[in-house]
């Protein structure tokens, strides 16, 4: 009796075990989801929160792991040389990903990568002190034309979305701004508060989800004004032509089938529907944008022309 | 309210059961990370985030800081015992702690790093609470002029920590200063020595060099003589410190934690140059300098009391500012954030539970830590009983671990082996790798805020004499250079090293 009952059992593990095996994908193992940014960023952070509700979409598990280093190209090349079964994703930033292929030769092949679904979109802003003279951009602009370059603007690096921000407000109002490089925004908030730079450039998540009793927002350069501050005029609105904004969304490698890709992005879509989600999104202060892999893929490189336009002007002030 | 209102609302806050749980099951988390080599709390406080947004806010974030101020704990254990530090904090730590254990003293080191530890983390606690707002406002003054004078200062006192001719000292802060310029500069975007590796982009990380200098050129040395670890044992005589030990230690942690909950309200590396600074300060003072980096005592309790200070008033900022200072800070306001918290003025006015849970929480996390620790002394020296070869390869082990798992890449623990064998070298050379590191850590920060100041000044560099709190720095500064130029000094720093080797 024993006997059978072992045997039993051993027959169903091996039958089990079998059926595992020919399951198909997402159902196999667990999703290896690359994050190309340290623990505990804000890129990290939001897809940590964001998995659980992917993986209740596609029935299927998804670990994180941080492969942080050269602004997400190590991540990058990491997915792209994964081989393609649809399970290892990547996140994927912008602009980092594109002005890392303006200057040199990557490790990666960009067309090997493809976009699967991008999450948020985030606009650029610039802040200054709460007692600051400055109350708009236009204020800015305006002492900045009498004073050239006497205006101290806080960014991340050169490259970065408020550097070329900065870039472009500097050629739509035809004034002179000094770039002061900081490591992060936290550093770069630091210096704001003290007093040691006039503005600085911050993502309008960052400027809302933060205890901002101390700032000012002089206006966001986006198309429309984000989900997350409806009151918040953009550049445009006050005569200035200043589009920038960072995305975070989701990439694999193109050589996943295409069925897989979409499948992933539309657990993705309702995933960010879920209200569970939303409400946590909302407490972060995330500016929630989904776009669908063929829109985003169609989107990007219209983004990417424009950033190639202020790279070169910053290559020419160099 | 009035502050004892608000801290009594505090303590009511930290100790309800649930609270006090977490307290310490945070403080036992980080003392164990602490003693692993190389794997930190960023790390484990990066995994535990999710795990928080189904606890209590306030339950949540005091595990976690349990868990920060728990493995600084844990780190100078492992500094002590095997020569490892697993942070910056604690290199020197290792310098005269390693010392006192390789005399037979490990238990009187654990002993005085320990109380020293929660001293100053009491006092610390008490500063947040009643000077934390006048002390972030300090912090704030602190412009990139500023930092460059803190930072040279800072370098000048690191040959003060070096044994041995000043000249190896200066060559190896040199040698420090061109390993932090590794990666990508931020401000031109060009590559410095990366050798086209993506890997070095982002420079190289500290812990892979600490690691490697410290841990692997530890083991190759002591791989070398057999015998070193059984004389080791059979010298371990007492497990509490001698009534002179308490009384040299004393003072030492007074400006321990004075000079850390002054440093370690400084944004970026604080909390670091906050050790490095206490030890110079003891040595300075002290009556016997010749016998630092040979097993002072002071040399361990005034960088364990400024380390510990500069981790609880590296809070001061998160907390009163909304502004994190370091990585872990970051971290913390995370969690912050996750919980819909929004550190800052406003949350310190409308949520004071919050702010004054976490501080009441520091302390009792604190205690809780030194009641844990005592005990485990007993049980930390016994593992210097075990035979050198059964212990090398767990330590070899956890190492590789945790150089692994910062970026999770077999490269950084290439590198860090390179490392090894180029802190053999350096021993055989009698280089000490201190300076090096200090070099490592303040060399970009020198560098970026030099530019920083320059291009804020429009190039001016009279700034740098202009701001009030910069020149006294500078002052400082040339005159801790001008007493080690002078003959009479020198001929007292060559006399005390003559008498160390002798």
């Amino acid at each position: 009796m024993n006997q059978l009952i072992r045997n039993t059992a051993l027959a169903t593990v091996l039958f089990l075990g079998a059926g595992a095996a020919h399951a198909e994908w997402p159902a196999d193992r667990p999703i290896e989801f690359i994050v190309a940014y340290a623990p505990g960023g804000g890129t990290d952070v939001m897809n940590r929160t964001l998995a659980p509700y992917i993986e209740k979409e596609l029935g299927a598990k998804i670990t994180i792991l941080n492969r942080p280093g050269a602004s997400g190209e190590i991540a990058y090349t990491a997915m792209t040389q994964a081989r393609p079964d649809g399970y290892t994703v990547s996140s994927l930033n912008t602009p980092g990903y594109l002005t890392m292929q303006m200057d040199r030769k990557v490790r990666f092949d960009p067309k090997k990568l493809c976009l699967v679904a991008r999450v948020v979109e985030d606009p650029g802003s610039f802040i200054v002190q709460a007692s600051s003279k400055f109350n708009t951009l236009k204020d800015l602009v305006a002492y900045a034309k009498e004073n050239p370059g006497a205006v101290t603007v806080g960014t991340t690096g050169l490259g970065t979305d408020e550097h070329l921000a900065m870039l472009q407000l500097e050629k739509a109002a035809g004034i002179d701004l000094t770039a002061v490089t900081f490591n992060g925004a936290n550093e770069a908030r630091t210096a704001l508060l003290g007093g040691h730079v006039d503005t600085i450039g911050i993502n309008v998540g960052e400027f809302v989800g933060n205890d901002h009793s101390a700032f000012k927002n002089l206006g966001q350069f986006a198309e429309e004004r984000a989900s997350i501050a409806p009151d918040l005029p953009t550049a445009k609105e006050q005569g200035l032509e200043v589009l920038m904004s960072s995305e975070r969304g989701i990439a694999m490698s193109c050589d996943v089938p295409e069925e897989i890709r979409n499948r992933f992005s539309s657990a993705v879509e309702k995933a960010l529907e879920n209200p569970e989600f939303q409400a946590k999104a909302k407490q972060m202060s995330l500016a929630i944008s989904y776009r669908s892999a063929e829109a985003w893929n169609k989107e990007l490189p219209v983004r990417a022309e424009r950033l190639g336009a202020i790279w070169k002007l910053a290559k020419e002030q160099k | 309210m009035n502050f004892v209102d608000l801290l009594m609302l505090g303590f009511s806050e930290a100790l309800t059961p649930t609270n006090l749980g977490f307290c310490l099951l945070g403080a036992l988390l980080g003392t164990l990370i602490g003693v692993l080599p190389g794997i930190g709390p960023t790390a484990t406080i990066a995994v535990l985030l999710p795990i928080t947004f189904y606890l209590p806010p306030l339950a949540g974030l005091i595990m976690l800081a349990g868990i920060y101020y728990g493995a600084q704990y844990g780190g100078s254990t492992t500094a002590i015992l095997v020569n490892l530090p697993g942070e910056a904090s604690s290199v020197v730590t290792a310098v005269d702690g390693y010392k006192m254990a390789q005399q037979g003293r490990a238990g009187s080191a654990l002993a005085v790093a320990a109380l020293g530890s929660f001293f100053a983390g009491t006092v610390a606690t008490f500063g947040i609470a009643i000077a934390g707002p006048t002390l972030s406002s300090f912090a704030l003054s602190f412009g990139p002029a500023e930092y460059v004078s803190l930072m040279l200062f800072g370098l000048l006192a690191a040959t003060i920590l070096a044994r041995g001719p000043v000249l190896k000292a200066i060559g190896m802060i040199l040698l420090g200063l061109l390993l932090g310029m590794v990666g990508i500069d931020a401000s031109s975007g060009e590559e410095r020595l990366t050798f086209g590796a993506v890997e070095l982009f982002d420079g190289i990380d500290f812990v892979v060099i600490a690691i490697g200098l410290f841990g692997f050129a530890e083991i190759i040395e002591n791989l070398e003589n057999v015998e070193a670890r059984g004389i080791l044992v059979s010298k371990l005589s007492r497990l509490w410190p001698t009534r002179e030990d308490f009384r040299r230690a004393w003072p030492a942690v007074l400006r321990g934690t004075g000079v850390g909950t002054l440093l370690g309200v400084l944004p970026g590396g604080g909390a670091t140059l906050a050790s490095f600074c206490a030890y110079s300060v003891e040595k300075k003072v002290s009556k016997r300098p010749q016998e630092f980096g040979d097993g002072a005592v002071e040399g361990v309790a005034g960088p364990e009391a400024a380390n510990n200070a500069g981790a609880q008033s590296s809070f001061i900022p998160l907390l009163t500012l909304g502004i994190p200072s370091n990585n872990m800070m970051a971290m913390m306001l995370s969690a912050f954030i996750i919980h819909g918290i929004t550190p800052g003025p406003t949350v310190l006015a409308t949520q004071p539970e919050i702010f004054w849970g976490l501080v009441a929480s520091m302390w009792i996390g604190n205690l809780m830590l030194v009641v844990i620790n005592l005990p485990l002394i007993g049980v930390w020296v016994k593992l210097l009983t075990v035979p050198y070869r059964l212990l090398y390869p767990a330590i070899l082990l956890f190492c590789c671990v945790g150089v692994y798992s910062i970026n999770n890449r077999i490269f950084d623990v290439a590198l860090a082996a390179g490392f090894g064998l180029l802190g053999y070298a350096f021993r055989k050379a009698k280089c000490e790798p201190g300076p090096l590191l200090l070099g490592f850590v303040l060399g970009p920060l020198l560098e970026t805020n030099i530019r920083r100041a320059l291009t804020i000044s429009h190039g001016n560099p009279s700034v740098f004499v202009e701001r009030p709190i910069s020149l006294v720095l500078l002052i400082a500064t040339a005159g801790v250079l001008l007493l080690m130029i002078l003959p009479s000094f020198r001929k007292t720093r060559e006399e005390a090293f003559q008498e160390e080797e002798a």
